[in-house]
C-alpha cells in the first residue's frame, strides 16, 4: 500500500534540550523520521528548540522552529502552518506530553490535525500504569503485584501485603523520574511525596521489587496489516533494581532458551496489539525470575526511545525511519532493508556479534549521586561496542566508554569493605568490583558473586574465561597465539603490555610482525545470509577481513564518543555537518564513533561507519585498513585531540591546525608567551607544580583565584578560591598534579562579562561567526551560562578588540579550520580567558542563527578553498556574521532534578546536559523563549522570593522595583527585606531554615512563590542556602542564581506581560544540509 | 582445555577448532564409500537460539549445522525441549544431525535440572567444534552453496599431516552429495502410533521424520494423530478414515523419494492432504511440480513469508535445502504463500483437490510461533 495520499504536511515534535533521559537518540530518531518523510514528499514542518541538533539545522525540514515545546507555542506554529497531521512518537516522553496536552486543549481538533505514529487511546493505554497492568492481564501475562497510590496512605496498604523492598514510579515520567525504591516505613514516606509531586496527574505505581531478577528489552514494530518483528532482543548484564538506561546491556539476548525467547516475543508483539501500536516502533521490558518460569512484563514505550536507538545500530535496522513510513501508511513488507537492498524490512535481523552498551556516568561531577543506581536514570551518556564474543564486546564497550578503564579490570586501592559495599549497592562500578574479588578469590567465588550482585552465571563466566587469559599473560610467554587469543578477547594492546611488564610499544610491533591485526566484519542485519550493501564495521581479530578499501583519498572524521557533560550533541552535530559538507564536496567520508545515539552513527551519513572505540589503537588500524592519512580532529571535542599527536606520528595528516599550532595553545606556558608577543591581555596567572607552590601562587596573584588542572573538557575540577581556606579545599580533592601535569592559577575577574567568539581561519584570512554575550558573570562555565547573539550589553570599541585579537592568534598559530576564544571584559579593559583551536560548543547554535554554515567553511577551507574564494571574507580578510532572527538566547539545560540533594548552584566547573534557544526579535522575547524551553517557563504574576549575598544588594534593588512594577509581590528574606524597606520597597519576611517555621522552604513547598532570586557566588556564607534551591529543582520553581540572570528574566517578563506570543521559522543557511 | 580437531571440507579447506561432544574420528577411520557420523552437509543456521530444538530435528538428518550467532551452549539442555518425533526403540531413534560448528562454545555452569550441550551431544555421539571462523565459512557457503565436510581429530600432537589431509579430502569426495540423498528411511517412527486417540479430528501423519511440535500443535487443537511410517502404503493409509492426512517434515532430497510421492499421488483426491516442509515437497512433486536444490537453503527464525491472499506477512522459522520450481506448478496450484525476500514457493493451495501445504515449520520450535493459525486452517481444510 502506498503512502497516504490525504496528508501533505506533517509536524514532527523534536524531544528539546538534552536531558539525563533523553539524550541525542532523539537527534538520530527525530532526523531519521524528517528525512524519511521527505523522501516520500511529504511538506515536513519540525519544532525543536535544542540548537544542537542535527535535525534543526536548515534543509533538513522544510520549515524549523526553534520555538518552545509549550502547547501554547505549538498552537501558534499549527495556526500557522496548518498541518494535516502531528506525528508524536519522535520526541520521547517530551513529544507523547506534548500530544496529549495538545489534544486535550482541543487545539489538534480545532485546527482538525490528525495524531500519527501513536493515538492518545494508545499513548494512555501504554503510559498510564494501572490501564497497562490490565492490558498486560489481558493478553494472559503476568505483572508484579501492585496498586497505583495517590498517598502515602495508600502505599501502606501494598506494604502491609507483601512487605519491603517496594518501588514507587510516578506516572507519567520519562526515564524513571522519581521511580525509587523504599526499604522501609520513612523511605516510603519521603518517596512517595516526591513521587506524586512529580507526576503531572499525582500518581504513582507502588509495586512489589524484583530487584536481582533477570531483565530484557524487546524491540518491536508492528504496522497496520496485523505485521510484526522484533528488531532486537537486549538482555541488561546488571539484573532488575538498576534502571535500564545505566545497565550495561548486550544484545541479543543471551541466556534465554528458545521456549522463553519465544515466550517473550509472542507477549511483546500480544502487548502491541492490545495496546493498539499499530504503526511503529515500541518497546516492551520483562523480567524473569532466575530458574523459573515467571515471566513479568515491566513497562512499555509506544514510541521510539533510547533503547530503539541502541537496537538500530546494534542491528542495522533503521526503526526510527522505519516507523515513520509505517506511520504514514505503509506496511513492513513495503519498506526495504537498506544494508542489505534486497530483503524486506519485514523480516528480524540476525546477529552474528555481540553488541554491548555501556553507561557513562559523571561520578565526578556528581560525586554523592551515585553511591547507588535505582530505578532513576543517572547516566548522561553510553558506548556501544560490537565483537564476535561477548567478552569482546564487553571489553571494548568500557574501553570506548571513556571513563579510565580500559574493559574488565580489577579495581586499585580499595579495602574488601569498600569492594564489598560496591558489589551490595548497585554501584555503576559493580562489574570492576566482581572482577577484583574474581582476581583475588578465582573461579569458586562464581556462586557467591551470583547471589549477592545478580549477575548472571552466564556473565559470571565469562569474566572467569577473562580471569584465566589475564593470568596467562602475566605468567607464560607472549606467544603470538596467546596474544592473538588476547585481542580475541579484546583487550588492548595497553592492558596486554601492563599484563605481560611489557612495553605497549612492544606489543604493537609483535602484533604487526605476526600480522595480528584486526579484521572486519560488515553489520549487515542477516548474518552473512545476504551481501552487504551499507558499510557498517566493526573490528575482531582472526577473521576475514571484509570490505576492502572504500577509496584511495577517503577523509576520516574522529566524532566525540559517549555523551558526557560537557561533550555532547554539538559536537556530534559538527561531525555529522562535516560529514555531508564532504559528500557534496564528492570526497569519501569515514566516521569512527562509540556513541549509538548519534546521528553520525546512522550508516546513512558517511560513506563508512566504524562503530569502534575512539582510541588510538582503534583509529591506527582503520587508518591502515582504509589506507586513509586526512583526518578531522577538530570536531569532535577533546577526544580526537588527545589522539592527535599519537596519529601524526603513526603517519596521519592531521587537517587544519598543525598539532603544534593545538598544544601551543593547550599548554599555559607557551599560550602565556603568544599572548604576550601578540600585545593581548591575560588575567594574572602562574603554574604550579605542586601544592605548596599553588598557595604561592594565589598570594603572589592576590584573592580570588581560579585554579584548573590542565588538559580537560567541560572544567572539570575548576575551582574559585576568594581564601586561604578555599583554598586548601581544593588541595584535598584528589586533583592530579605534577610538573607534567600542572595546575593553573589565574587571577578571577569577579564581575567582569564573558564572551564567546567563534571563528573560521584559513590561515590568513578569519571570519567570525560571531560574537556571543555571557548573561551570568565571569566564574560561571560558559557552558552553563545563558548567552545572547548579538552581545546585549555591547560595547563597539570592545568587540573590534576581540575581533583583532582573534585575527591576530588566527594568523600566528596558522589556524585552518575553527578557532574558539573566550574573553572577559572588567571596567572595559578585554582579558583573554582561553583559547581553543577546534570547533565549540557553540558552532551549530551559532551556524542556525546567523545562517552561516560555518562546518562548510572550516570543510571548505581543508579542501584548500580559501575564505576569501568562498565569499564569506572581502579585500579587508576579515569579516562578522550578524544574527538572522533577531535575538537568540541559548540557554544551558541542568539534570539536577536527576540527583538528590544535589546544589544547582552554578561554578566554574560544567555541570549541564544540554540547552535550548530563544529566539525573538527583542532580547526578552528570547529570553523568555529559552527559559521556557528549557522547563522554567518565566512568571507573569505572584511572588517574587529574593534573598541575594549582600555585595549583590544594591543590583537587586532596581530588579526588585522592576517585578514591583509589573505587578509582583516580593518576599525576601530578612537581611534582604531590611535592604530593600530602607530603600522603599515592602517585602514579606520569609525565614531561612534554621529560623523555623515558617521558612524558605515551606513557603517553595505550598506553591506561593513563583521565581527565586538567590545570589551564592562569591561568598563562602551562602553556599548554606544551598537548601533552598535544592527545593526550587525538584518542585520545579523558576530560579536564577547571579544578578545578570535576574536582570534578563525582568526583561523576559516584561515582554510576556505585555505581547503576545509569536512564532517564527529558522532562517535558510547559505550551505545547507541535506541527508 | 577442549582438544583440538579440524573441520575438513570437500573443497580443500582446513579449518582448525576445539572439539566439544563426542570425540570426533581420526582420518584413518574414515571408510571410503561409508557413512561416518562425524561426516555430512554444512549448512548455516541463522536463529539466535534454539540449538537444542535444531538438534533434536529429524530433518538435520546428515547435517553438520554452522550456527551463525557465535555463542552456542548459554542454557544448557533440556529432554523437555526436544523435537525428536514418537519413535519405537528401533535404530532409527535419537539425535540424527551430525553436529555443530560455532564460534565460541559455551562450557560454564548452567540451570538446574539441565545438561550441558557438549555433555548432551556426547551421549548421542555427535560432534561440536568450536572456536573456528564461521563468518568466513558461511560467507563461504553463501557465494558457492553448501557443501560436505567431516570432522576429525588429529593422529598426533595438535596439528594434520598432509597424508591426514589427503585420505580425509578422498573420503569426502566419495560421500555422497545431499542432491540425490533418500534419508527418509533413516528417520521417524517403525510402526504405527496414536496420540490423543479421543480426539475429535482424526489427522493421519505420514512420518518422513516428524518433528515433536507438529504432534503436539494437532493433539493441542484435540486432533486424534495416527502416526505412520513413511513405507504405508495408500490403501492402508485410507483405511484409517482419516479426516484429512499430514505429510510430516523430513531431511534430504524429496525428488528420490519415488514411493512416498507415489504414495501421495494415490491419495490425491480422495482424502483432504497437508504438508508441512518436506511433505510440502513431496505434494508438490506428486501434482507435478519439480523441486530443486537451493544455493545454501533457508535456515533459521526470520524469514518473512508473505500470504498472497491477505497479504499479510509474518516471521517463520524454516529448515530446507531444496524448494518447489514455481514455474513447474500446474496451472490448478496457486501459489498460497511466497518469501518475501526472494520470493520462493513456501505454501501451494488447491482448492479443488483441498489441498494445502506450507515450506516453513508453523510449528516453530525453535522459532517464532506467528503461523501457528497454519494448523488451524488445516484442520479446517478446504469448505
Amino acid at each position: 500500500m502506498p503512502a497516504r495520499t490525504d496528508l501533505k504536511k506533517i509536524l514532527v515534535i523534536g524531544s528539546g534540550p538534552i536531558v539525563i533521559g533523553q539524550a541525542c537518540e532523539f537527534d538520530y530518531s527525530g532526523t531519521q523520521a524528517v528525512t524519511a518523510l521527505k523522501e516520500e514528499g511529504y511538506n515536513v514542518i519540525l519544532v525543536n528548540p535544542n540548537p544542537a541538533t542535527v535535525m534543526t539545522s536548515p534543509g533538513i525540514a522544510d520549515a524549523i522552529y526553534v520555538e518552545p515545546l509549550k502547547a501554547e507555542y505549538v498552537e501558534a506554529i499549527i495556526k500557522k502552518e496548518r498541518p494535516d497531521a502531528i506525528l508524536s512518537t519522535m520526541g520521547g516522553q517530551t513529544a507523547l506530553n506534548l500530544t496529549l496536552d495538545l489534544d486535550n486543549k482541543g487545539i489538534l481538533e480545532k485546527y482538525n490535525v490528525e495524531i500519527i505514529g501513536a493515538g492518545i487511546e494508545s499513548i494512555n493505554k501504554a503510559e498510564d500504569r494501572g490501564e497497562f497492568k490490565k492490558v498486560v492481564e489481558k493478553v494472559g501475562l503476568d505483572s508484579p503485584y501492585s496498586i497505583v497510590a495517590t498517598s502515602f496512605k495508600e502505599a501502606l496498604v501494598l506494604q502491609k501485603e507483601i512487605g519491603f523492598p517496594l518501588v514507587i514510579r510516578p506516572s507519567f515520567t520519562l526515564g524513571g523520574m522519581g521511580g525509587n525504591i523504599a526499604y522501609s516505613i520513612e523511605e516510603l514516606e519521603r518517596i512517595m511525596t516526591r513521587a506524586i509531586a512529580e507526576s503531572p496527574v499525582g500518581s504513582a505505581l507502588v509495586e512489589e521489587s524484583l530487584i536481582g531478577w533477570k531483565e530484557y528489552e524487546m524491540e518491536v514494530m508492528r504496522d497496520k496489516n496485523d505485521n510484526a518483528i522484533i528488531v532486537c532482543s537486549i538482555e541488561n548484564i546488571d539484573p532488575m533494581g538498576v534502571h535500564t538506561g545505566d545497565s550495561i546491556t548486550i544484545a541479543p539476548a543471551q541466556t534465554l532458551s528458545d521456549k522463553e525467547y519465544q515466550k517473550m516475543r509472542t507477549g511483546s508483539i500480544d502487548i502491541l496489539r492490545e495496546v493498539g501500536v499499530d504503526c511503529g516502533g515500541s518497546n516492551v521490558q520483562f523480567a524473569t525470575k532466575p530458574d523459573s518460569d515467571r515471566m513479568i512484563v515491566i513497562e512499555m514505550n509506544p514510541r521510539v526511545s533510547r533503547s530503539s536507538a541502541l537496537a538500530s545500530k546494534a542491528t542495522g535496522f533503521p526503526i526510527a525511519k522505519c516507523s515513520a513510513k509505517l506511520a504514514v501508511g505503509f506496511t513492513l513488507d513495503e519498506v526495504i532493508n537498506e544494508i542489505t537492498g534486497v530483503t524486506a524490512s519485514c523480516f528480524e535481523p540476525a546477529l552474528d556479534y555481540c553488541a554491548v552498551k555501556v553507561p557513562r556516568f559523571e561520578m565526578e561531577k556528581f560525586p554523592t549521586a551515585y553511591s547507588a543506581l535505582g530505578t532513576q536514570m543517572k547516566s548522561v551518556g553510553e558506548s556501544l561496542a560490537i565483537g564476535r564474543t561477548a567478552l569482546e564486546a564487553v571489553n571494548k564497550a568500557i574501553r570506548a566508554a571513556e571513563f579510565g578503564y580500559d574493559g574488565i579490570t580489577e579495581m586499585e586501592g580499595l579495602s574488601d569493605a569498600e569492594i564489598q559495599t560496591i558489589l551490595r549497592s548497585a554501584h555503576p562500578r559493580r562489574i570492576f568490583a566482581i572482577y577484583t574479588v574474581l582476581k583475588q578469590q578465582g573461579p569458586e567465588a562464581v556462586t557467591k558473586l551470583n547471589k549477592v550482585t545478580g549477575y548472571d552465571r552466564w556473565f559470571l563466566y565469562m569474566m572467569c574465561q577473562l580471569l584465566e587469559l589475564e593470568n596467562r599473560i602475566e605468567k607464560e610467554e607472549l606467544t603470538p597465539d596467546l596474544l592473538e587469543d588476547a585481542k580475541k578477547a579484546g583487550l588492548s594492546d595497553d592492558r596486554i603490555a601492563a599484563l605481560s611488564k611489557k612495553s605497549k610499544q612492544d606489543i604493537e610491533d609483535t602484533r604487526i610482525k605476526n600480522n595480528i591485526v584486526p579484521s572486519y566484519h560488515f553489520v549487515d542485519t542477516c548474518a552473512g545470509e545476504f551481501t552487504a550493501k551499507t558499510p557498517f564495521f566493526y573490528s575482531t581479530y582472526g577473521e576475514i577481513n571484509e570490505g576492502g578499501q572504500l577509496s584511495d583519498n577517503s577523509v576520516m572524521i574522529l566524532a566525540s564518543g559517549p555523551n558526557r557533560i560537557g561533550q555532547g550533541l554539538e559536537f556530534d552535530t559538527c561531525c555529522t555537518m562535516s560529514t555531508l559538507s564532504y559528500k557534496a564536496k564528492g570526497r569519501k567520508t569515514i566516521i569512527v564513533n562509540s556513541n549509538p545515539e548519534t546521528v553520525s552513527t546512522d550508516f546513512k551519513i558517511s560513506d563508512r561507519l566504524y562503530m569502534e572505540p575512539l582510541t588510538p589503537e582503534y583509529v591506527k588500524s582503520i587508518m591502515d585498513k582504509e589506507g586513509v592519512k586526512d583526518i578531522v580532529v577538530q570536531l569532535g571535542g577533546q577526544t580526537p585531540l588527545n589522539m592527535a599527536e599519537e596519529l601524526e606520528a603513526y603517519g596521519a595528516n592531521i587537517l587544519g591546525t598543525s598539532v603544534k599550532g593545538i598544544f601551543d595553545t593547550e599548554d599555559r606556558g607557551l599560550f602565556a608567551e603568544l599572548v604576550t608577543k601578540l600585545g593581548l591581555r591575560q588575567p594574572k596567572n602562574r603554574m604550579a607544580g605542586n601544592f605548596a607552590d599553588v598557595k604561592k601562587c594565589a598570594k603572589e596573584i592576590g584573592y580570588p583565584v581560579l585554579l584548573r588542572p590542565s588538559f580537560v573538557i567541560g572544567g572539570r575540577s575548576m575551582f574559585i578560591a576568594y581564601s586561604d581556606e578555599q583554598l586548601e579545599e581544593f588541595t584535598q580533592k584528589g586533583i592530579e598534579i605534577s610538573e607534567k601535569k600542572p595546575v593553573l592559577v589565574d587571577q578571577f575577574l569577579e564581575n567582569a562579562f564573558e564572551y564567546d567568539l567563534d571563528a573560521v581561519s584559513d590561515g590568513k584570512n578569519v571570519y567570525v561567526g560571531g560574537i556571543m554575550q555571557h548573561i551570568e558573570a565571569a566564574g560561571i562555565h560558559s557552558g552553563d551560562s545563558a548567552c545572547v547573539f548579538p552581545p546585549y550589553e555591547s560595547n563597539p570599541k570592545i568587540e573590534q578588540e576581540m575581533i583583532d585579537a582573534a585575527v591576530k592568534i588566527a594568523r600566528e598559530i596558522q589556524v585552518k579550520g575553527f578557532l574558539n576564544i573566550q574573553f572577559a571584559a572588567k571596567d572595559d579593559v578585554l582579558y583573554i580567558i582561553e583559547v581553543n583551536p577546534r570547533a565549540s560548543r557553540t558552532v551549530p547554535f551559532l551556524s542556525k542563527i546567523s545562517s552561516i554554515n560555518l562546518v562548510d567553511a572550516a570543510v571548505s577551507v581543508w579542501q584548500g578553498t580559501d575564505l576569501k574564494t568562498q565569499g564569506l571574507v572581502g579585500d579587508a580578510g576579515v569579516a562578522i556574521g550578524k544574527c538572522t532572527c533577531g535575538w537568540a538566547v541559548k540557554e544551558a539545560v541542568f539534570s539536577f532534578d536527576r540527583f538528590d540533594m544535589i546544589d544547582p548552584v552554578l561554578g566554574p566547573e560544567m555541570k549541564s546536559t544540554g540547552e535550548a534557544i530563544g529566539t525573538g526579535d527583542t532580547f526578552g522575547e528570547a529570553f523568555s523563549k529559552a527559559q521556557a524551553s528549557v522547563g522554567s517557563t518565566l512568571p507573569t504574576s505572584g511572588t517574587v522570593f529574593i534573598s541575594v549575598n549582600d555585595k549583590d544588594k544594591d543590583a537587586i534593588l532596581p530588579i526588585a522595583k522592576k517585578l514591583a512594577d509589573l505587578g509582583f509581590s516580593i518576599a525576601a528574606t530578612k537581611g534582604t527585606a531590611n535592604f530593600l524597606y530602607k530603600n522603599g520597597l515592602l517585602a514579606e519576611v520569609i525565614q531561612k531554615l534554621h529560623q523555623g517555621h515558617p521558612h524558605a522552604v515551606d513557603y517553595l513547598a505550598s506553591g506561593k512563590i513563583s521565581l527565586l532570586i538567590n545570589t551564592p557566588m562569591g561568598s563562602d556564607s551562602e553556599v548554606a542556602d544551598g537548601y533552598i534551591r535544592t527545593e526550587a529543582v525538584k518542585l520545579k520553581v523558576p530560579y536564577t542564581t547571579t544578578i545578570s540572570a535576574a536582570i534578563a528574566a525582568v526583561e523576559g517578563i516584561d515582554h510576556l506581560v505585555n505581547n503576545k506570543i509569536e512564532v517564527r521559522p529558522l532562517p535558510g543557511m547559505n550551505v545547507e544540509i541535506s541527508l | 582445555m577442549l582438544n583440538v580437531c579440524y573441520l575438513v571440507l570437500k573443497d580443500g579447506t582446513v579449518l582448525k577448532g576445539k572439539s566439544f561432544g563426542a570425540t570426533a574420528p581420526l582420518s584413518k577411520e574414515l571408510v571410503l564409500g561409508t557413512i561416518n557420523p562425524a561426516a555430512g552437509e554444512v549448512v548455516f543456521n541463522t536463529g539466535m537460539t534454539g540449538y537444542h530444538e535444531i538438534l533434536t530435528d529429524p530433518s538435520y538428518t546428515g547435517q553438520l549445522v554452522l550456527m551463525t550467532y557465535p555463542h552456542l551452549g548459554n542454557y544448557g539442555c533440556s529432554n523437555d525441549w526436544s523435537e525428536i518425533g514418537p519413535e519405537d526403540n528401533s535404530d532409527r531413534s535419537g539425535v540424527k544431525l551430525c553436529g555443530f560448528i560455532t564460534r565460541s562454545y559455551y562450557d560454564g555452569p548452567i540451570g538446574p535440572g539441565r545438561e550441558t550441550l557438549g555433555s548432551f551431544l556426547k551421549s548421542n555421539g555427535k560432534f561440536g567444534i568450536s572456536d573456528l571462523d564461521t563468518r568466513a565459512l558461511t560467507l563461504s557457503l553463501r557465494d558457492n552453496g553448501s557443501q560436505n565436510a567431516v570432522v576429525i581429530s588429529p593422529e598426533n600432537s595438535s596439528s594434520l599431516t598432509d597424508s591426514e589431509i589427503k585420505q580425509t579430502l578422498n573420503y569426502l569426495e566419495a560421500f555422497p552429495s545431499m542432491a540425490g540423498r533418500n534419508l527418509v528411511e533413516e528417520v521417524g517412527t517403525g510402526k504405527i502410533v496414536t496420540e490423543n486417540p479421543d480426539g475429535i479430528h482424526h489427522v493421519v501423519l505420514y512420518d518422513c521424520g516428524v518433528k515433536a511440535n507438529i504432534v503436539r500443535e494437532f493433539v493441542k487443537r484435540d486432533c486424534k494423530v495416527t502416526i505412520v511410517p513413511s513405507i504405508t502404503s495408500a490403501s492402508d493409509i485410507l483405511s484409517l478414515e482419516p479426516d484429512f492426512v499430514m505429510l510430516s517434515n523430513g531431511p534430504g532430497d524429496p525428488a528420490m523419494l519415488k514411493n512416498q510421492i507415489d504414495t501421495v499421488k494415490a491419495l490425491i483426491g480422495k482424502v483432504q492432504l497437508t504438508g508441512i516442509c518436506l511433505g510440502h515437497q513431496i505434494l508438490s512433486l506428486a501434482l507435478g511440480a519439480k523441486t530443486f536444490k537451493m544455493k545454501f537453503g533457508h535456515h533459521g527464525c526470520n524469514h518473512p513469508v508473505r500470504d498472497e491472499f491477505t497479504k499479510k506477512v509474518f516471521v517463520t522459522s524454516q529448515n530446507h535445502g531444496f524448494a518447489v520450481d514455481r514455474d513447474t506448478l500446474p496451472s490448478d496450484v496457486d501459489v498460497w504463500l511466497v518469501n518475501a525476500n526472494d520470493n520462493s514457493v513456501e505454501g501451494i493451495i488447491n482448492k479443488k483437490l483441498n489441498i494445502q501445504s506450507c515450506q516453513f515449520h508453523p510449528e516453530a520450535a525453535p522459532g517464532p510461533e506467528d503461523s501457528e493459525w497454519i494448523f488451524d486452517s488445516f484442520i479446517k481444510g478446504i469448505k
